[in-house]
């Protein structure tokens, strides 16, 4: 009986010191939580907003906020001429690719984090863990990767994205171009200072296929045979209409 | 206004898109061509992918073709039985059309092929309708007659059957071959084979003219018909949305082009087609042989 009552005073004193110090020195929000891919879908913007708060606060410190979008594989081939022709070459397949990932900071990251920390916090586009699967060991591949990816803007590094008025409230604008795809992302946030990450927040966002694009997407996968079939009757309905409308 | 293609899995103009269906809607009703052989490549051009392009714009000159062949039907201008053959080696054609496809897709080398495909192809109608073209206008100055029929070889083959409405006592084998081959190039290419079709019915079947067209639509109609339902089960590159938005340019251009057609010529008209299909034909190629700006490209991972 006193041992559980001197458990529980253990815990209520202790409770506000472990797990929710870090989170109070570190709130964040998203402007929504899930992006919907609809028909009239033209890409969407992500604030990120928060602030820091107790000893983290106060100028000096720096905020990063990445968005990952799930691992999905590709790619990466290398045009060659044969025989006066270009055509596709070599190819790498990257297996852990993220589909999509922005990095957002105050200052570059390579000024806010030393290297070991990035590579293991995976800040950063030089530090995102690309390997290829094939055997061929050329760094121009991931370099390409990298440089096409930016090209679509699926990978993004922009070292001024966040703002922080007050030393303490701080947001960033993140885009989701059309090209991304539906699954669970993460946006995570982290409070920097002296090279020293002080807090660090991890907010899910969805991003999921609505409407009628989504029911499109979904009976072309599972009902291959039926979409075919109602795309054909489609073509022809459109067909027969103008046949009817412009027949003099 | 954009518009989210779910397939292709990109946004688009809207507008664009209706107006190149618009575009080469009009092209196809003046020279009497589903257009196949334009939408696919402008499609790529404007960056959807080969895939997604091929499948598409094979459903999209199904419906275009719809169209036209209503039209002919009307007039009692479609050979049925022709037709049937035709359409019967168009879909074994397309059948292994739709699976050297998806290999070829495999292999990562679609844009290749297409673009080789279309050289090839391309390059030989447009060089002939420009020649036989020219000669026909010379022809028609120098006041010579052509033979309506010459026997060759080809009329030596068993299994004659009598083709009423062409007015033919032929083998099938001949339209058997002629329709695998377009079955083929429909599936690997995206178009309705017409201004391949065409001519060979002419020059190789010797079917009147006045049935050729309709006769032809038919056969593209359940080719193009049949390679939609395969694309979309074997490749899954079908874009609904695409086709829809294409149809409706295509549609009204169409009419525009038949119209401005009637005015001229028939020799000039195929003149002209023949040019455009050479312009395309060099231009792919120019794609194929000058060093490319970007020598690395991104692929989904198959």
């Amino acid at each position: 009986m006193r041992r559980a009552a001197i458990a529980a005073l253990l815990v209520l004193t202790l409770l506000p010191w472990t797990r929710p110090a870090t989170a109070q020195l570190l709130v964040a929000e998203l402007s929504q939580r899930e992006v919907a891919v609809t028909t009239g879908f033209s890409g969407a913007e992500l604030l990120v907003f928060g602030t820091s708060a107790g000893e983290a606060a106060g100028p000096g410190g720096d905020v990063i906020v990445t968005l990952r979008g799930p691992n999905a594989p590709v790619v990466v081939r290398r045009k060659v001429r044969v025989a006066g022709i270009w055509l596709n070459g070599p190819s790498e397949r990257f297996d852990a690719a993220p589909s999509f990932y922005a990095v957002a900071s105050t200052r570059p990251v390579e000024a806010i984090l030393p290297v070991e920390e990035r590579r293991r916090l995976r800040i950063g586009l030089a530090s995102l863990p690309l390997s290829p699967r094939g055997r061929i060991e050329d760094p121009t591949f991931r370099q390409a990767l990298l440089e096409l990816k930016q090209d679509q803007r699926l990978y993004e590094e922009d070292a001024e994205g966040v703002q922080i008025a007050a030393d303490r409230l701080f947001h960033a604008r993140l885009f989701l171009p059309p090209a991304v795809i539906p699954g669970l992302y993460r946006v995570e946030i982290l409070l920097v200072r002296d090279g020293r990450v002080m807090a660090a927040r991890d907010l899910p966002l969805t991003v999921v296929r609505a409407g009628t694009s989504a029911e499109i997407w979904h009976i072309a996968r599972e009902e291959p045979l039926a979409y075919g079939v109602a795309a054909v009757f489609l073509a022809a309905f459109a067909g027969w209409l103008g046949s009817v409308l412009f027949r003099r | 206004m954009l518009v989210y293609l779910p397939i292709a899995e990109m946004s688009v103009d809207a507008l664009l898109v209706v107006g190149i269906g618009l575009v080469v809607g009009l092209l196809s009703g003046l020279f009497g061509v589903g257009g196949g052989f334009l939408m696919t490549p402008l499609l790529m051009f404007i960056g959807v992918p080969s895939a997604v392009a091929v499948a598409t714009s094979a459903n999209q000159t199904m419906g275009a073709s719809v169209s036209g062949l209503i039209a002919h039907w009307r007039r009692g201008n479609v050979d049925i039985k022709m037709g049937s053959v035709l359409t019967a080696g168009g879909l074994v054609g397309s059948a292994i059309g739709v699976q050297l496809f998806r290999l070829i897709r495999q292999i990562g080398q679609v844009d290749l092929v297409v673009a080789v495909f279309y050289v090839v192809v391309l390059g030989i109608v447009g060089g002939l309708m420009v020649a036989e073209s020219a000669r026909a206008v010379l022809r028609r100055r120098k006041q010579v007659r052509r033979r309506l029929h010459e026997h060759f070889w080809m009329h030596g083959l068993p299994l004659k059957t009598r083709f009423r409405q062409s007015r033919l006592y032929i083998s099938v084998i001949p339209p058997l071959l002629i329709g695998f081959g377009i079955g083929l190039l429909s599936a690997v290419m995206g178009v309705g084979g017409g201004f391949v079709l065409v001519p060979a019915m002419i020059y190789l079947l010797g079917i009147p003219t006045g049935v050729v067209i309709g006769t032809s639509l038919f056969q593209v109609v359940f080719v193009t018909a049949a390679v939609t339902v395969m694309q979309a089960v074997s490749t899954q590159s079908v874009d609904i949305i695409l086709a829809l938005l294409l149809m409706a340019g295509a549609v009204a251009g169409a009419q525009f082009g038949a119209a401005l057609g009637s005015r001229l010529r028939g020799e000039e008209t195929r003149g002209l087609l023949g040019l455009l299909v050479l312009a395309v034909a060099v231009e792919l190629a120019w794609g194929l042989l000058r060093r490319p700006e970007q020598l690395y490209t991104l692929g989904p991972a198959l």
